[in-house]
């Protein structure tokens, strides 16, 4: 038996070797006194950064219920912001406006994957049986409901300001701005490796083929069998969850979230970085999301020199996420990695 | 403010919203897709109306009509470059691909007029209805009146000679009773010789046009700018879901419903909660989509 053998030879293996690695390195950068610089032009590459394995989780739970099982979601960005006002809610100390418990951060943790999960088991249970482009109606305009009550309910969830004063353990542990972001990326990377690893066990699983049939065909799965709508409930649920996680970390990141973060752009912003990557594989999906990212960082870049106001820019931007969209859909509807012959489409 | 001035206001909001709503939900029963970047073509519309009207300067009734052509035009243009090309691969890619352009057109707007709003030169004739009995506090207060604009009485009455020309167009042409065929069953529709083709270029060019003039009306009410019609894309939605996704009669019946359901949570919700408001359509939609999916008069939208 040589040392070959016992590395992993499986994606969700590596994934987790990975993920363990990450959040080692990752508290330990927070926890030691060692001081982390990073030269000025380079933290907007930790800033996107963060926000790509941030995204990267939401992404990997989309194409758990997307390309696996064939639910189109277009209110993903509701369980993502569902889990970060949860967290903020039941956590954050001394908020200008909104509720404001103060209880310990793993309890929000907790808490807001638990919402998210339940929140869309009450989607599913109610919305799953509508045709496929329905359903992403329903799911877009339950996003945009909770959207105007984070705006409206300044009580609770303190309107249009947000919620102040959220803990941010990683950054109290690491003290210096530097130190706090490499930490930050290191741990949350982990963590998006970690949820890789999980979804992909899922799916290596013969649960994911179970999934996948469905996506292919629903009415035969139920014909030999399987209770289908069991098992699109129970994928809704995991991706609901997941972005959930991934609400409630953006929100110890931040120290501070707003219905800001939380629009219809992340939603399509997501989407686009599934649909380019190659929807239902998922080394595919965070490539592609990936492309997106460096998108938003080279746009940021390229905003110092060119002669618009920030505005344009950013409409300009938008202009070109969209036509992104659009023309992946059309001329490579597979995706860049994706399988056509999996997918079932014809480019 | 009494009951009365607030189905008035849900007339109103009613008629604008049945205008765009037939439009939409043509583009759903023949060209088979939900077109979510159809806000957008309201937009186009307003600030065309407004273009015409203000800049050029043509009478208002005249730039009304620039309007619906040009909506028309850009709806058809629209249509060719991104929807017809991909026609054949099903709901979701065009739902995506909308959503696309949606993002495409609102941004593009923004580049060519910034995030101002903008207002059209119109006469503001308020007549005032008295004595009618208001509905809120019964016969006791007969005393209570209301206000109804000219502008108001002009986006009703577009909307009632739009439902007018649409019955006929519908139940006495050519294309119109093709359009009904082809939503009933496109393919028996060509077996019969329908060039269904010509029939999903005409809906287009409809749609657009009912665009144009919805998103002129809106305009000339409020005001236009980048968000004119983005702001009414789910209540547009929601109005032909609820009529039953396809049916345009169905969608007249849903628009009102949704604009008088918004004007009365105006009148019962605490000012501070108004902003809610506009959740309520989208409510609606999700109840609707939970409880009777087809709608009032519509076709099947649940897989099993």
């Amino acid at each position: 038996m040589s040392v070959r053998d016992s590395l992993p030879d499986r994606d969700s293996d590596t994934a987790l070797v990975l993920s363990v690695l990450a959040v080692l390195l990752g508290l330990a950068i927070a926890f030691t006194p060692v001081t982390a610089t990073i030269p000025g032009d380079l933290y907007v590459f930790f800033e996107v950064g963060i926000l790509f394995v941030v995204y990267g989780i939401l992404v990997l739970g989309l194409d758990l219920q997307y390309g696996h099982t064939g639910l189109v979601n277009f209110g993903h960005v509701v369980f993502f912001a569902a889990g970060a006002y949860t967290m903020a809610m039941l956590t954050a100390v001394d908020s200008f406006e909104g509720m404001a418990l103060g209880y310990p951060w793993p309890l929000g943790l907790v808490a807001a994957v638990l919402v998210a999960g339940l929140l869309g088991a009450l989607v599913g249970a109610t919305s799953l049986r509508l045709r496929g482009d329905f359903l992403a109606i329903a799911t877009l305009a339950t996003a945009e409901i909770f959207h105007t009550l984070f705006i409206n309910f300044t009580d609770i969830f303190g309107g249009t300001t947000g919620i102040f004063g959220v803990p941010t353990p990683l950054g109290d542990i690491a003290g210096t701005r530097d130190a706090t972001l490499v930490a930050t990326l290191l741990v949350f990377g982990g963590l998006t490796a970690l949820t890789f690893a999980i979804v992909a066990r899922l799916t290596e699983a013969p649960y994911g083929r179970v999934l996948r049939a469905i996506r292919a065909d629903e009415l035969v799965t139920r014909a030999v069998g399987k209770p289908t709508f069991r098992y699109k409930m129970e994928s809704f649920v995991y991706g609901a969850a997941l972005a959930g996680f991934a609400g409630a970390i953006f929100a110890m990141y931040n120290g501070a979230i707003s219905p800001d973060f939380f629009e219809l752009q992340v939603t399509v912003t997501v989407w686009i970085g599934m649909l380019l990557g190659g929807a239902s594989n998922h080394r595919a999906v965070l490539g592609g999301l990936g492309i997106i990212m460096g998108l938003r960082l080279l746009s940021r870049f390229a905003q110092n020199s060119a002669p618009v106001t920030a505005g344009e820019f950013a409409s300009i931007r938008l202009i070109v996420v969209g036509l992104i969209l659009i023309f992946v859909i059309r001329f490579r509807p597979a995706g860049i990695w994706g399988d056509e012959r999996e997918l079932e489409v014809d480019s | 403010m009494g009951l009365a001035q607030n189905l008035i206001f849900g007339l109103v909001t009613g008629s604008y919203i049945a205008i765009a709503a037939i439009g939409f939900t043509l583009i759903y029963g023949i060209v088979n897709m939900i077109n979510f970047a159809y806000g957008e073509y309201l937009t186009i519309g307003a600030f065309i109306g407004l273009l015409a009207g203000g800049a050029l300067p043509l009478p208002l009734p005249v730039a009304v009509l620039v309007a619906m052509v040009g909506g028309g035009v850009a709806s058809i243009l629209l249509a060719k470059l991104f929807f017809t090309p991909i026609n054949h691969t099903g709901p979701i890619p065009m739902l995506l691909t909308s959503i696309g352009l949606g993002l495409v057109l609102r941004n593009a707007i923004r580049l060519f007029a910034g995030r101002s709003a903008r207002y059209y030169d119109t006469e503001t004739t308020t007549w005032q209805f008295q004595n009618v009995p208001d509905l809120a506090v019964g016969p006791v207060d007969l005393l209570g009146g209301f206000f109804v604009t000219s502008q108001q009485l002009v986006v009703v009455g577009c909307a009632l000679g739009v439902f007018v020309v649409l019955h006929t167009v519908l139940t006495r042409t050519d294309v119109g009773i093709a359009m009904r065929a082809m939503s009933d069953d496109e393919a028996l529709a060509r077996v019969r010789g329908i060039d269904t083709q010509f029939i999903r270029n005409s809906v287009w060019v409809l749609a657009g046009m009912l665009a144009g003039l919805s998103g002129v009306l809106l305009g000339i009410q409020t005001n236009v700018s980048v968000s004119t019609g983005f702001s009414q894309i789910l209540q547009i939605l929601s109005a032909a879901i609820l009529g039953g996704a396809g049916s345009p009669y169905g969608a007249i019946a849903g628009a009102y419903v949704i604009g008088v359901a918004l004007a009365l949570s105006t009148a019962f919700l605490p000012s501070s909660m108004t902003g809610i408001s506009s959740a309520i359509a989208f409510a609606i939609l999700v109840v609707v989509l939970l409880v009777k999916p087809s709608g009032i008069a519509g076709a099947e939208v649940r897989e099993a």
